[in-house]
């Protein structure tokens, strides 16, 4: 079985086409940034969550009004598992009294039908401000790292060219996240450490697509004419495209099951994972290579790479 | 290529997750052969034969890490079998050597999955400078408040806050701390060790209480300087269990003052909130709730007593404040303002529990008791819940040391119709009169609710004080049924996930499919076992890992089947076609699972607990990888070549 069998698309004479687009997708995501924000989950704002599970179906508002009158603060919302509700409140050292009050309201009001509070989560404000500077730290010494590998592997251009797609990768996904927070029950959205994870795979991941085109790239630029370069990204890139789509392919299968069935805790990390690979995909062939294309250019030298020893 | 860079992904692994057992040597041992690989476009045919060996021995070592896991999961199932009471007791003690021994080397599973407590608590380490220095005044106090205010919003250490502080009002520390002749920089080193010191008295003074308590395979570790993570796998009374581990168990036997010097100072508070118009905010509450006896304003104007708003006072020179009041008079008490107006050697401190009044009315009772304890409880050797004498109240009897029984005895001696407040954690349990002189160094807290909670009194008044107040500072408990649902998602995550990528690529690539599947298993196994052989647990973002693996480790098959079909495009041979298609495809996999790699790793060093797990199945997943899916598949194309069972059509 064969898809994109000897495909022979137009990539670089296309890629302004391809740069629009990205330009828009990043400026309406900024824009959601800015004006909306993100959805901060309590890994990052401080906090406590509770979920709360019946035995029976019950309405949501009814669980609100019976927590109200017991005098828990908070919101809660439909939690992405049956019958099951979140409660998200304030931090407060002791989360024991909070979960005496909760279960003590819901047994007396809601009798009948038993509840369970499976979980409770409850981060304090100067642990939440660790965990936000280890996201960024992690977050930009794995571009570092990225920056110098590929550098140290290729060049410069094709590096920066790479760490470039990966901020657009990740500032997509920002970008979504901003836009569809909060607006689907059965994903909330938030920004917390699983988020964090997912932008770190993201980073990973994306440049292996594009460290797939530049392999080929290497292969066939050696001792070629700048003149040619505008062929040879073009033919690289087609002949490399089924496998930088199978690759990608494969790994959106796995993580779309791990949408649809790893259940609520693990469904904002699947969903900003397999966006992002599906951006990482398309950025390594719109955006990666023909940006090192346009710099090549502009800087009218011929390239010298490292690495590159067979063929 | 820079094999050196390959190492760090399995080697950190084993370094981090505490390893037990150094089963698995062959992440380093596999490079070596990759390498070799590279380097000769024919694999010669001893080098055949020490992959083939590998693969085995990989194989090998696997299976038997994850033995004593199937053995455990058959053992609890054969056990469920077993209707019986009797019968499931007999066998479970027959086979009880091999039970444990499973157990002890399964896959441990996660707290997600599990079901149980994580625990994040933070020593105060501004308390316990606070401890540490003399000559406290006004000036002092002020400075601690601004670093402890500073302390809880950002997480720079303590000592430097404390440090800059006084800088900035420039005074040195010595005016405080240790020797007038130190330096800055000796005292800040000096409360630095005081600091690393009380972080591992006070976690191993939590593990005591633990221990005590009861729970199978706590872990507790330290981080940074000031926090104490504990996880508690299988927890089921969470508020018991947290109960036990916020108290500092600072045991203080205290002398009590004179009612007449209490209600002279509850005067002096009040009319200097008078004079400042202070206004109790809960006031109401307190009226409408109680009608307080004698002194007590009935329900006018609250300005005119603020105190009596909030605090009663009975005639016989009692004091005591409401349950609504009770937060408000302890803030009250704390204000620095306040405290000013107490007896130089005075504190006022609030009853532990509730006296009950015949409307049914919770009223604390308030003391002033001596800031000087005049015993505290490090001369405490052995504590025991017990009943009372009326056999209903519990109570906790406690032994002193031959030191304590000796003070404790001319203490009692000396204030004969006095009373003695027990003060733990800062709240006064009982405040008996001394009757008669106490040779024998016993002493009783009274005044606990029940059993449960004088045995946890009990355990942490063995365990003893810890040297400064700790707080949990992050909580993440899951119910046991939640943990089993998790179970269940992930197993159907992985195995769908499995399937839907076998069945690709067997569709996508034929015969080629089934050797990169083999691998893939292979891949799984060398994953579970790993973590089984270096006593790392499995959590649910740890099976998202391993489910991401199965779609990133057939990648490198992809890009390999890729190539190698270009070859065969271009003519070759199907032997040809192969050895260049693995020698091509080599750099991009390569450079493609060090960026992986590189990212997962800094995960791992930056993530926390959960996170953690997720990169490290990934980190393994990933490495191991590169021995599955090209040293694993290229030799079963070796074998099919040999057999002639290759052809072109085999790639699809």
């Amino acid at each position: 079985m064969r898809i994109f069998h000897k495909t022979n698309f137009n990539f670089i004479r296309y890629r302004k086409i391809a740069y629009g687009f990205s330009l828009i997708l990043l400026f309406a995501g900024l824009v959601s940034l800015a004006v909306k924000g993100l959805n901060y989950g309590i890994d990052f704002r401080g906090g406590s969550e509770v979920v709360i599970r019946f035995e029976k179906n019950v309405d949501v508002s009814t669980v609100r009004a019976v927590l109200q009158e017991a005098g828990v603060s908070g919101t809660l919302k439909q939690y992405g598992m049956d019958r099951s509700f979140l409660l998200s409140t304030v931090f407060k050292g002791d989360t024991g009294a909070l979960k005496t009050l909760v279960s003590n309201a819901l047994t007396s009001r809601i009798a009948g039908n038993h509840h369970e509070i499976v979980r409770i989560d409850a981060v304090g404000p100067s642990i939440a401000s660790d965990l936000k500077w280890s996201a960024v730290k992690a977050l930009l010494g794995s571009l570092l790292a990225i920056l110098l590998y590929v550098g140290f592997r290729f060049e410069i251009k094709f590096a920066t060219a790479g760490v470039i797609a990966i901020f657009h990768d990740i500032l997509t996904v920002l970008g979504l996240f901003s836009i569809l927070g909060g607006l689907f029950d059965f994903m909330p959205l938030e920004m917390d450490q699983s988020i964090i994870a997912a932008f770190l795979t993201i980073a990973g991941y994306s440049i292996t697509d594009t460290v797939v085109v530049y392999d080929r790239i290497r292969e066939r630029i050696r001792g070629q004419k700048p003149s040619e370069y505008e062929r040879i990204f073009n033919e690289s890139m087609n002949q490399t495209l089924s496998r930088t789509i199978i690759t990608s392919g494969t790994v959106l299968l796995s993580v779309f099951v791990l949408f649809i069935f790893a259940g609520p805790a693990i469904r904002g990390f699947a969903f900003a994972v397999f966006t992002g690979i599906l951006i990482g995909t398309y950025s390594s062939i719109f955006v990666a290579a023909p940006l090192v294309y346009d710099w090549l250019r502009l800087s009218k030298s011929t390239v010298r790479l490292r690495g590159s020893k067979s063929v | 290529m820079i094999p050196g860079f390959l190492v760090f992904g399995p080697f950190t692994t084993a370094s981090c997750c505490n390893c037990r057992l150094l089963v698995n040597h062959y992440p380093i041992l596999y490079i070596g052969s990759i390498i070799s690989f590279e380097r000769k476009a024919m694999p010669s045919m001893k080098n055949k034969r020490f992959n083939l060996l590998l693969i085995a021995v990989v194989t090998i070592v696997a299976l038997w890490s994850l033995w004593p896991t199937w053995r455990d999961y058959s053992l609890s199932k054969q056990l469920e079998t077993i209707h019986s009471a009797p019968d499931s007791l007999k066998y479970a003690l027959t086979h009880r050597d091999e039970i444990e021994n499973a157990r002890k080397k399964s896959l441990k599973l996660g707290l997600d999955l599990k079901g149980g407590m994580h625990l994040v608590m933070e020593v105060d380490q501004v308390d316990l400078f606070e401890q540490k220095a003399w000559n406290k005044d006004g000036k002092f106090t002020a400075i601690m408040n601004t670093v402890r205010a500073k302390a809880a919003q950002s997480d720079a250490r303590v000592i430097d806050l404390i440090a800059a502080e006084f800088k900035n009002e420039n005074i040195r520390l010595s005016r405080y701390f240790y020797d007038i002749r130190n330096t800055d920089k000796e005292i800040v080193a000096k409360l630095e060790k005081e600091s690393v010191d009380a972080l591992t008295r006070a976690k191993e003074i939590i593990r005591n209480r633990i221990d005590q308590y009861g729970v199978a395979e706590p872990v507790i570790t330290t981080q940074g300087s000031r926090k104490i993570i504990i996880e508690l796998p299988g927890v089921s009374d969470e508020s018991r269990v947290r109960n036990l581990l916020k108290g500092t168990a600072k045991l203080e036997f205290r002398l009590l003052r004179e009612p007449e010097v209490l209600l002279r100072t509850l005067d002096r508070i009040n009319s200097y909130l008078v004079e400042n118009n202070a206004v109790a905010p809960n006031a109401k509450a307190a009226d409408s709730s109680v009608a307080l006896p004698v002194t007590a304003t009935q329900g006018k104007s609250s300005s005119a007593k603020p105190l009596y708003d909030v605090i009663g006072v009975y005639q016989n020179g009692m004091a005591f404040t409401t349950e609504h009041s009770k937060e408000y008079v302890v803030s009250l008490l704390h204000r620095s303002d306040i405290q000013a107006l107490l007896p130089p050697d005075g504190e006022l401190v609030l009853s532990a529990k509730p006296d009950v009044d015949k409307n049914g009315e919770k009223l604390y009772p308030i003391y002033l008791v001596r800031k000087t304890p005049e015993l505290t409880g490090g001369v405490i050797t052995e504590a025991k819940a017990t009943f009372g004498s009326q056999g209903v109240q519990p109570e906790v009897l406690m032994t002193m040391n031959s030191e304590g029984t000796s003070k404790w005895a001319r203490i009692t001696g000396a204030n004969i119709g006095k009373r003695i407040a027990i003060v733990l954690d800062g709240a006064v349990y009982s405040a008996p009169v001394v009757q008669s002189k106490i040779p024998g160094g016993n002493s009783v807290i009274n005044g606990i609710s029940s059993l449960e909670e004088a045995k946890d009194l009990e355990i942490v008044l063995k365990a003893g004080a810890l040297p400064a107040p700790v707080r949990i500072v992050e909580e993440r408990s899951v119910g046991p049924s939640l943990g089993a649902d998790y179970i269940r998602a992930g197993m159907l995550s992985l195995s769908w996930a499995f399937c839907a990528v076998s069945v690709f690529m067997l569709v996508y690539y034929k015969k080629a499919g089934i050797a990169a599947d083999i691998a893939l298993v292979l891949n799984i196994l060398i994953v579970l076992s790993v973590l089984a052989g270096f006593n790392a647990s499995l959590s649910l973002p740890g099976i998202a890992g391993i489910v991401l693996t199965i779609g990133m480790a057939v990648d490198a098959n992809v890009l390999i089947y890729e190539r190698i079909r270009e070859e065969l495009a271009e003519g070759k041979s199907v032997a040809t076609a192969v050895t260049q298609g693995y020698e091509r495809a080599f750099s991009s996999i390569f450079d493609s699972h060090v960026t992986t790699l590189s990212a997962a790793f800094l995960l791992y060093t930056y993530g926390i607990g959960p996170i953690q797990g997720f990169a490290v199945t990934l980190m393994i997943g990933t490495s191991a990888s590169l021995f599955t899916a090209i040293v694993v598949t290229r030799e079963i194309f070796q074998g099919l070549l040999a057999k002639k069972l290759l052809t072109d059509k085999s790639f699809g």
